[in-house]
Order: C-alpha cells, then structure tokens, then sequence
C-alpha cells in the first residue's frame, strides 16, 4: 500500500538546512525528505512549528549585538 | 554610586565658586583640604581606597569629568515634535544654531564632550589641526571625524603654550552652535590647575615639587600621598626654579641655526629644579591663587619609588595633575651623549610634529606617540634621543627587534657603535664610556626569579643610573603588570612610548597614563596614505558559506572545536586558494596569516605553501623568509601569529586572513601594518590587499565585525564579498566533492585537543627566539591527569581506518547484485533451487 504524506517543499541556505536537521534528530517530527544541501520536505502540518524552533536556535547562534558600538 | 560622586566632587574643587558646582552638596563631599578624619559621615569614601578602586575612580573621572558639569536642563522644552522621543536624552534641539552655521565646521556634544568635525567643510584642514592640539581623536572616517576633549588632552595644549581663553575662542568661532557653558567651565577648570605639582627625579630620587608651598602641605595631608613621602627626610625643601628658551628638533629645517644658542646658554644655571612658565599661564586663569612672586622658588619632598604611580593617580583624583616633565639641557648631572642625526636623515612632516609635541616647551614631556605601523616609529624615537642627548634606554619586544633598533640607530645616527650596547639572553655588553644607549627587551628587564650572574650584574647596573629618557616600543604590551614593574626599578626622566594601536581588550590601556603619560600625537592613518607614507589598502570581508555537513557538526561541538570547524570550512578554504591564485598571477607576495596551528599546517600543506610557526627553526625562518623576498617562485607565505607584530617584510603585498584570535582589534590593525610599508607602494594605482575570510552564520561574524572597530575608526571601508567571481571555475580546487569534503570533517574531528592548543603558545610579545624559550618552560609540567583513550598512549589517535579507494569497489560490487528487497528474495529462492538441483 503506497502511503503518501503531505508535505512542502523547503529551499533554504546549506547552513539553515544543518539547523532544521538538527532540530529534526531530537524527535523525527518534521522532516519527511532530505533531498540535497539546500532543498527539504517538511510535513505540512508542522511548519509553523518548525518555523518558531528555527527563530528559536537562530537566536542563540546569533550573538547579541555589543553595547560598545554606538554609545 | 558613591565613588562616581567623590570622584566628579574632587574634581569641582578648583572651580567651587563657579555656578555649577552646586550640583554635589557641599556637606556630603567636602574637599580634600578640609581635613577629616576618618569615622565622619563620609568615611563610606576614604576607607581604604585599593588600587583597584583608585582605577574605578580614575575612570569615572573620565567617564564623568563632562558630564559632572552637565547646564541645567532647560526646563521649558523647546521645539519638541513627534520625532523627539526617539532621542531620548541626546535630544539637542534646544542649541541653537548660529545664523551663519552652514560655513562652519564644528558640532559639539555637550554631555560628553565630544566634538564633531565636518571633514568635507572647506575650513576641515585647519579645523583638524586645532583639534589635534587640544582633543584626542576617536573616530576618523571619511567625511565626520569624532574628537573628545579629556583633561589630559587639554593638558598637552596648554603645555605647548595655547591659552585656555584662546581655545574657547576658536572653538566658538568654528563651531556650529555657541560653545556650551559647561565645555567652557570644563576647559578652564582642566587647564587652570596644570603644572601646578611636578613629580622631578634628582640623584635617582623621586620628588613632588611645586612653587606652592600650601599646594604640598595640602598633598602631604592627603591620607594616600602623605604616608607615602620618604621617612628621615625634612619636610619640604627649597630651591630655586630656571627659565627656559626655545629649544629645536634636529632634523628639521631651522635645527642648524640654534644649535649656536644652544651652548651659548651656559649651565650657570642652577641644576634642579623645573622651569615654571606654565605657573604663570595658570595664575592668571586663577585670581584669587596669586603666587607669581613665589614663581622663583618650588619646593619638594621626596617619595619612594614605588609610591610613583600611586601618587600620580592620587594627584589626578585631587584635580592636580602630576607634571612630568624633563629639564634636559639644564642637567648638568648625567653626562652628555655624543649623538647627532646624520645630515642624510630627513624626518617627515607627522614625525616633526610628534616630536614637537613631546619636546613642546623646551623640556622632554613623557608620553605615548601612536604611529601606524611602517611609518618610521623608530625614528622618531632615535630623534628623541638625538633631542635629549643623554642615556637612553630602549625596551623591545623581542630579542629580534633588540637588534633592529641598534641597526637603526647606526643607520641614522652618528653614534659611536661602542656607545650603543645590547642587553639580552646572549649578550650583556656596557658601554664603553661613562653614557649610552642600551637596548634591551621587556622580558629581560621584567625577569623575576634567579638570573645568571652576568645579567644580574647588568641589571644592577641599570638600575643604579639614572636615564635621561626610555623609549618603550610596542608600548601596548607594557600595562601587563609583569611590565608594570619596569617602568619603577629603571630610574628615567622621561618616557617615551611608540604604538601603533594604543588598544587592549582589557581596558588596562588607560594606565598608561600614569605608567608612561598621556597620549601626545596620533596620526591620521588616512591622511599617511594620502602621501603615500604608508600603503593605500583595499580592506574585504569575504563571507564563505558553511557547507552543510560543517554547519552540522559546528552546531554539535564545544566551543573550541567549533573555532576549528569555522576555520577549517572548505568553502573558505577553497576561497584562500582563489585569493591566493588570483594575487599570485597578478604578481603580489601574499601573507596567509593562521591564529590556528593546525589549520596552518593544514592549509599549507595542501596548497603547498611555505609556513612558519613558533616550532620553526630560526635557520629555516630566515630560509623562508629570504626565499620570500628573493625568489619569484615563492610568492605565499603562511604565518602563525608569531608573524604579527615587527616582523618586516615590504615586499608583501597582499594579505589573507583565515582565522584571528576572538574579537581582538589590535591584532587586526597589527596584521594590516604588515602590508602598510609595502616597497611599491608609490607606484601609480598601486594597492594593498587585505582580505580576512569569515565563515558565514557562525560566531566569526560578529568577532569580524568587533575587529574591524579599530581600523575604521581609523577610516578604512570594509568591501564585504559574499562570491568570488569565477571560483567554481579554477582548476585543482580543493575539496570540490562531497567526499572530499567529508574527509576532510573526520580529519579535522580526530584532530585532538592537544593540536588546536597549539596556537596559544607563543604570545606575539615573545616573538621569534624568547618565544621559544618561553614555550620550553611551559612545557616543564611535571604531571597531568587526565581522562583520555588508550589509542593515545599508543600512539594511534591521528589514524583512521582508510580503505583506498573503496567507493569505486563498492559501487562496483553493488551494480552486480539487485538492490530491493524482492529481488533479493528472488536470487536467494533461485539459489536454493539451483543447490537443490546440484544435490541431487
């Protein structure tokens, strides 16, 4: 029986690709294809989820901007 | 925060009277000549003050010193409209404009004391010039240029002669609003009390001395600075002060006509003692303090070596600046020195102006000249030397650099080369005559512990003269308090100290003041390019995206495999090998500089280059080093960041950086000076490359960016390139394919610790030879325990199981077989079948 999964078609930078991955090895929740260094496919119904996970660690990859700079 | 309000309190004291020192009450924070004792009301600011605390203090008083004198706030607000909010407290709308503001130059902050320059304004070139004199410069991009007033900077204008009425005046004339009321206090009140106190050394002892005999008897009151005065000696003695003339900088153009008035001034004069001009500049700001008729006389006591800094700080706190300042041509009691600039010598129009800085009035003012690098900082300091004529000693950084200096001073001087000894590990001459120069390094100076005999000897013996002036190079290294200590055993009248980049991420940079002085000169590195005496530099970021198998495993490691993993991306990589092609054809000598040993290793061995590290034998760095400047078929060099600082190599031509150390903006200005003495660059439409390559979406970005502060606030324009035209397109690039790539990740996640350690040896302080002996040491660890694999003890932790080509072999094998399961189960029934037919 061929089962099929509704899913999207992701097309992001190599780097953002290694952070949905990663956060896809905790649980298997999100990802259905891995198909190349720039192009996923994530289940529909959990994208909004993974799009609040993929802000999440991105703002602790990104460093705070320094006080030092303007004043 | 009690400190803040002592500090700004103490401050006020000269101006009480003005209108607006009623901001500190007077009852909570009484001034220093009130005499209290400690247990009153406000003893929560003279417990103990520690060093520590006297260095907050210190730096509130920067901090503060503008602000403390903050105009009232105008209480009705003028002209606000919906955008004022934004603004918050920097919402300057209420100065006024002058009607005529469009031709002048100049904003001024009245909070912080800032001062804004135009420099697109017709009247920028002379504007810059006054600015120089009396505000240190912060920020010099192309068109705004950012200047702050500080006390010590208002310090060096006075003492170069401008009257404080003067600076307002012009100040008001090129700026855009009316000078604030609280700057003006801030001039005067800055200015008023210079020279009042003047720390002199006579026979190797350290005195305070001033004209003011009430100004002593206040300081010896003070609870820091009285028990610090020498015991057994008598209170406070007298003597007569000298007058001075003017006094002229060999090299320059009207050197050769005062030489003449130069020994018509007999030493008649008395010996001791400071000349007294800047008294009467500070008495007529000061009515009410009328001691023109004790100008004759200054008075002093004696304090200890040791208590130098502390008194100096205290003096700072108390809002009298300490004067050091060096009568030279009056002292009679060190020998003179024979030392002249060869006729040949000619020193350039910023050097002159440095100089004249330091020798302003006459007297040799300690002090920090900021040169760029490659902008002959050496010979400045041989022209101070030539100006004192007495014994000079020099500090270096590196044994190395010990040798550069006499080299120079041989080359521009007329020295006597036996009246110019080296002090190092392997040499320990004298002079020969009864003065002279010795150059020598700050390791040998600071050593602590045993030394050998000979170099004891030596040790003593600089120590027991007394010097006419200390030229300290790479001054940036000397607030380590290792160093600390070298500015207090060795006896100098003045200090001069040559940088490049007065910054340290420590914030210790503004104990130089008190180790050295204040900052007298910086240059304008863009203003140097301009006239060609350093190279015009193309500086780009070139971001290299992280593949996808790298970024994975950056998200998984600690944090210092993660510095590995960013460094050693394959798409930087392949972007190193792109520059360093592209620049090899265009004929430039390329740098590759590599915080990182193992990526250095790495990186040159793949694209067989030449490297040099710590580990490398002198014999075969000067090989490398030689084949670098001769040989046209050797045209990239990778260094570690041994090759930083004073390695000199004018024929490089472009620079590569592929990994740093963190946020650090002094090696980033230190690497560029690399490239800034580059021989060619007067050719036409010549320009210097240099590159810093950054792994994109990893911490690199922001350590980029926090580096590249220094430089532009020295006015360079970073090019971001985010692709290299052409790079999929160069023949041989290196790890191209997805398995390569993976290989080289196992590679560099077997790398054990050990290795990526390896680049904390070496500090670019202890450069080339001392930095070896200093690795050695550290190597002497007697045990360390440790959990680690056995592999490591046997020797088997870089190796990995490497089957040569096997993906061909096995895609290979697996075409033969089927693949899916069904197919599978198919061949396996066939099998049987055909067993069962051979059985039977």
């Amino acid at each position: 029986m061929p089962r099929a999964i509704r899913g999207v078609l992701v097309e992001c930078d190599p780097s953002i690709k290694s952070i949905i991955v990663k956060i896809d090895s905790e649980d298997h929740a999100f990802i259905v294809e891995d198909l190349d260094n720039q192009t996923l496919v994530i289940k529909e119904n959990m994208l909004a989820i993974l799009k609040m996970r993929l802000d999440e660690a991105l703002k602790e990859t990104q460093q705070p901007p320094s006080d030092s700079g303007s004043e | 925060m009690p400190v803040k309000r002592k500090a700004s309190s103490m401050y006020h004291l000269d101006v009480r009277g003005g209108a607006k020192v009623g901001r500190d009450s007077a009852a909570s924070t009484p001034g220093p000549a009130t005499p209290r004792s400690i247990g009153s009301s406000d003893e929560y600011s003279d417990a103990e003050p520690s060093e520590e605390e006297a260095e907050n203090i210190q730096k509130n008083i920067n901090n503060f010193s503008v602000e403390s004198y903050k105009a009232k706030k105008t209480n009705a607000v003028v002209g606000r409209d919906s955008a004022s909010h934004h603004f918050g407290k920097n919402d300057f709308s209420y100065l006024s404009l002058k009607p005529d503001h469009d031709n002048r130059p100049l904003w001024i902050d009245p909070h912080k004391g800032r001062i804004i320059l135009e420099s697109f304004s017709p009247l920028a070139t002379h504007a810059q010039d006054f600015l120089t004199t009396i505000a240190e410069p912060l920020s010099r991009p192309i068109f705004l240029h950012e200047y702050a007033l500080t006390p010590h900077s208002l310090y060096a204008a006075v003492s170069v002669g401008l009257d404080p009425k003067d600076i307002i005046n012009v100040l008001d004339r090129l700026s855009k609003i009316p000078v604030p009321q609280n700057i003006r206090d801030f001039i005067t009140s800055c200015t008023h009390s210079y020279g009042k106190v003047k720390l002199v050394l006579k026979d190797t002892k350290h005195y305070v001395e001033s004209s003011d005999p009430e100004m002593l008897q206040r300081l010896l009151k003070d609870e820091v600075i009285g028990p610090l005065r020498v015991q057994g000696t008598e209170d406070i003695t007298s003597t007569s002060a000298p007058k001075m003339a003017g006094l002229v900088i060999p090299g320059t153009k009207n050197f050769a006509g005062v030489q003449q008035a130069t020994d018509q001034r007999g030493s008649n004069k008395p010996k001791d003692g400071e000349p007294v001009q800047q008294e009467d500049i500070a008495a007529t700001l000061n009515e009410d303090d009328d001691d023109d008729d004790d100008a004759d006389a200054v008075h002093q006591f004696e304090i200890g070596d040791t208590a130098v800094e502390v008194v100096q700080k205290r003096c700072l706190e108390l809002g009298l600046p300490v004067l050091e300042e060096y009568d030279f041509r009056n002292d009679s009691h060190n020998a003179n020195l024979d030392i002249d600039l060869k006729p040949a010598a000619q020193i350039r129009h910023y050097q002159e102006k440095s100089l004249s800085k330091m020798f302003g009035n006459g007297r040799a003012k300690s002090g920090i000249i900021v040169l760029p690098c490659g902008a002959g900082k050496t010979l400045v300091g041989i022209t101070a030397a030539c100006t004192v004529k007495k014994g000079v000693i020099i500090l270096c950084t590196s044994s190395m650099s010990v040798i550069q200096w006499r080299q120079e001073f041989l080359k521009w001087s007329n020295i006597n080369p036996s009246d110019i000894a080296i002090f190092t590990s392997d040499n320990k001459d004298k002079f020969a005559r009864n003065t002279g120069i010795i150059v020598t390094s700050y390791s040998m100076v600071a050593q602590r512990g045993k030394r050998s005999y000979d170099s004891q000897k030596m040790m003593d013996f600089i120590q027991s003269r007394e010097w006419g002036l200390m030229i300290l190079d790479e001054v940036h290294v000397v607030p380590a308090n290792m160093f600390r200590k070298v500015t207090s055993t060795i006896k100098t009248h003045s200090k001069l100290g040559l940088t490049a980049t007065l910054l340290r991420e420590d914030d210790k940079i503004s104990d130089l003041n008190f180790l050295i002085g204040p900052k007298l000169y910086e240059a304008n590195w863009m203003e140097l390019a301009e006239q060609g005496h350093i190279a015009r530099v193309q500086c780009a970021e070139v971001w290299c995206p992280m593949t996808t198998e790298f970024y994975s495993e950056y998200l998984r490691q600690s944090s210092k495999k993660k510095q590995l993993i960013w460094t050693m991306n394959p798409r930087k990589f392949q972007a190193c090998q792109f520059l360093i092609d592209y620049h090899e054809k265009r004929g430039d000598k390329i740098i590759v500089f590599a915080d990182n040993i193992y990526a250095l290793k790495a990186y040159a061995t793949k694209l067989n280059k030449a490297f040099i590290y710590g580990d490398t034998g002198n014999a075969e760095r000067m090989r490398i080093l030689e084949n670098f400047q001769h040989n046209d078929k050797i045209n990239t060099l990778f260094l570690s960041k041994i090759g930083d600082t004073s390695l000199d190599l004018p024929e490089a031509t472009c620079l590569i950086q592929i990994s740093s150390h963190y946020g650090s903006r002094r090696q980033e200005a230190q690497r560029l000076g690399r490239i800034l003495r580059a021989k060619r660059r007067n050719d036409e439409g010549f320009n210097a490359f240099f590159y810093s390559l950054v792994s994109k979406d990893t911490q690199e970005m922001y350590f980029s960016s926090k580096r590249q502060a220094f430089l532009v606030d020295q006015g360079y324009a970073f090019k971001v390139i985010t692709h290299l035209q052409g790079i999929e397109e160069l023949p041989g690039l290196a790890f191209s394919t997805p398995s390569e790539r993976r290989e080289l990740l196992q590679n560099v996640l077997i790398a054990n610790d050990a290795d990526i350690d390896a680049d904390d040896r070496g500090d670019d302080m202890f450069h080339m030879m001392d930095g070896k002996s200093k690795a050695k040491a550290k190597k002497k660890v007697v045990a360390r325990r440790m959990a680690g694999a056995l592999s490591e003890l046997a020797g088997g932790q870089d190796m990995a199981y490497v089957e040569q080509n096997k993906i061909k072999n096995k895609e290979l094998k697996r075409k033969k077989g089927p693949s899916s399961s069904f197919f599978k189960k198919m061949s396996r029934e066939q099998e049987k079948r055909k067993k069962a037919l051979d059985e039977e």
